[in-house]
């Protein structure tokens, strides 16, 4: 597992339906390509809502969050075999 | 044709049982653990198994068993911390998406729950098309699997879902019921638990075909008011509707417990993290509008067999954290401790509903202000964002176990982590 909550660049599509699915995002500078979404989901600390994401690249798997009332996204954990 | 087989007949009954859900979830999630024999544990390190992927359990690994079981029955067995939030997201979208085809949804527990189809075939068409809709979305959705159960009533559709796993569809009609009931075990019946099953084996019963025939004024005799419920559910009678979350009865406790990371005996240790679970009850009965006269505690000592449990009732009711943390504390200065501290539970019961009451005297009426703005700041930020100052160096804060009696909103809502 790698550190929590890092600030990333990405690129996202918004699917009819409310769907968004990550396309690509960067981190140190390199651009990871997500090859799937693995699963989806919400929760809320207190008020605040965050959309979670895990992807793959095929080679490791990754958390995406994104918090819609910071209109920021992050990457919360990072897990290769 | 007798009134209980006119009634049979007449409803349609699904019983919908998520396949070896967290750990479902979690191969779903990634991609690597999918076709491996994995098990779900909590992060707290002495944790059991909480679920098991089909592929461990052909290892016979087993919800609840430990950890150093589970590795001894299969060695190659992959251990995943489980993410109750994932789990508790999931089943409540599942749980929406029930909704759509009929009102009347009973969850049972979190990855369970009955639907009352009855009324919906007029739209819909069959019951099987319902199923083969529902588990279409689940699949297309989340990727999981789910098994169900179509029956005329509650008990056999529980029944029929345990028949085919994973990814069934089983179907129990009217003229099947005593077919299918009488080579069944007992204790394939939800209700039947091991002490009765061997209370029933004294009296030379094995399968619900012999208990529907044994006679039911021994079997009253026998088990008193249930035994009339017995010699039902061997006849795969049960004329228990199908209750929506809005017409259940009202909650009558609110209650947390917690395994400690390691077992405890200083008093001050126990007070730290009765107070813990005193917020916790607290917080949630402050939410949902209700106050209790009754309190317990729990305490199950570190051989994990041995434990105790004491309640004490006080003349009225509450619902400040600090009150009842005060009243554990009473309840435990009553008892000697035999042993090491492994889990505690703190519990609000005889409960009254919008109870709340202006406290008349100033300092109190300082306290109530203070809690309400307490509780105002944990609601927008998230619970123990302000607490007592005791708590800051708590490690491990709030609830991170679903408890069976979680539900997907209303005061038995409780967010786990």
């Amino acid at each position: 597992m790698a550190t929590k909550g890092i600030p990333i660049r990405i690129a996202v599509i918004y699917e009819p339906g409310k769907r968004i699915r990550p396309i690509w995002f960067e981190l140190n500078r390199r651009q990871y390509r997500v090859v799937e979404t693995t699963y989806h989901w919400r929760d809320k600390i207190g008020e605040a809502h965050f959309l979670h994401y895990t992807v793959t690249d095929g080679e490791a798997l990754y958390e995406l969050v994104f918090s819609p009332t910071d209109q920021i996204w992050t990457l919360n954990t990072q897990q290769t075999e | 044709m007798p009134a209980d087989a006119a009634t049979m007949k007449e409803r349609i009954i699904l019983h919908l049982d998520m396949n070896a859900f967290f750990a479902n979830v979690e191969q779903q999630a990634n991609p690597a653990l999918r076709g491996k024999p994995i098990a779900v544990i909590g992060s707290n390190g002495r944790t059991v198994i909480t679920t098991a992927s089909y592929e461990a359990r052909k290892y016979g690994v087993k919800t609840g068993m430990a950890i150093w079981e589970a590795k001894r029955q299969c060695p190659r067995i992959i251990l995943v911390v489980g993410d109750n939030r994932k789990y508790t997201y999931t089943s409540s979208r599942i749980f929406g998406m029930m909704l759509d085809y009929t009102p009347l949804v009973e969850v049972f527990s979190i990855d369970e729950a009955f639907l009352d189809v009855t009324r919906s075939l007029k739209i819909f068409g069959t019951p099987e098309r319902i199923v083969y809709l529902l588990k279409a979305r689940i699949k297309q959705s989340f990727g999981l699997t789910c098994s169900v159960g179509i029956a005329p009533n509650k008990l056999l559709a529980k029944l029929a879902s345990d028949m085919k796993k994973p990814d069934g569809l089983t179907v129990i009609r009217p003229d099947d019921v005593s077919r299918v009931m009488d080579s069944l075990p007992i204790r394939d019946i939800c209700g039947i638990g091991s002490r009765t099953e061997r209370r029933l084996n004294l009296l030379g019963i094995k399968t619900c075909g012999d208990l529907g025939r044994f006679p039911v004024d021994i079997l009253k005799r026998k088990f008193g008011v249930i035994g009339q419920r017995l010699h039902e559910m061997g006849l795969g009678m049960d004329d228990s509707p199908v209750v929506p979350a809005g017409d259940q009865d009202r909650v009558k406790s609110v209650g947390h417990s917690m395994t400690l990371q390691r077992d405890i005996s200083r008093r001050q240790d126990i007070l730290k993290y009765l107070l813990q679970l005193s917020e916790m009850v607290g917080r949630r009965a402050r939410r949902y509008g209700v106050s209790g006269k009754t309190i317990s505690l729990y305490v199950r000592y570190a051989d994990f067999y041995s434990s105790f449990g004491r309640q004490q009732t006080l003349a009225t009711p509450i619902s400040q954290s600090d009150d009842i943390y005060q009243a554990a504390i009473d309840i435990l200065d009553t008892v000697e401790l035999q042993q090491p501290v492994r889990l505690l539970g703190v519990r609000l019961s005889n409960l009254q509903h919008q109870a709340a009451q202006l406290p008349l005297f100033p300092q109190e009426r300082r306290k109530a202000l203070m809690v309400l703005a307490m509780d105002a700041v944990n609601n927008r930020y998230g619970d123990f964002t302000v607490t007592f100052a005791s708590l800051l160096n708590t490690e491990e804060k709030g609830s991170h176990v679903i408890s069976p009696a979680w539900r997907p909103d209303g005061i038995r809502c409780v967010d786990v982590q």
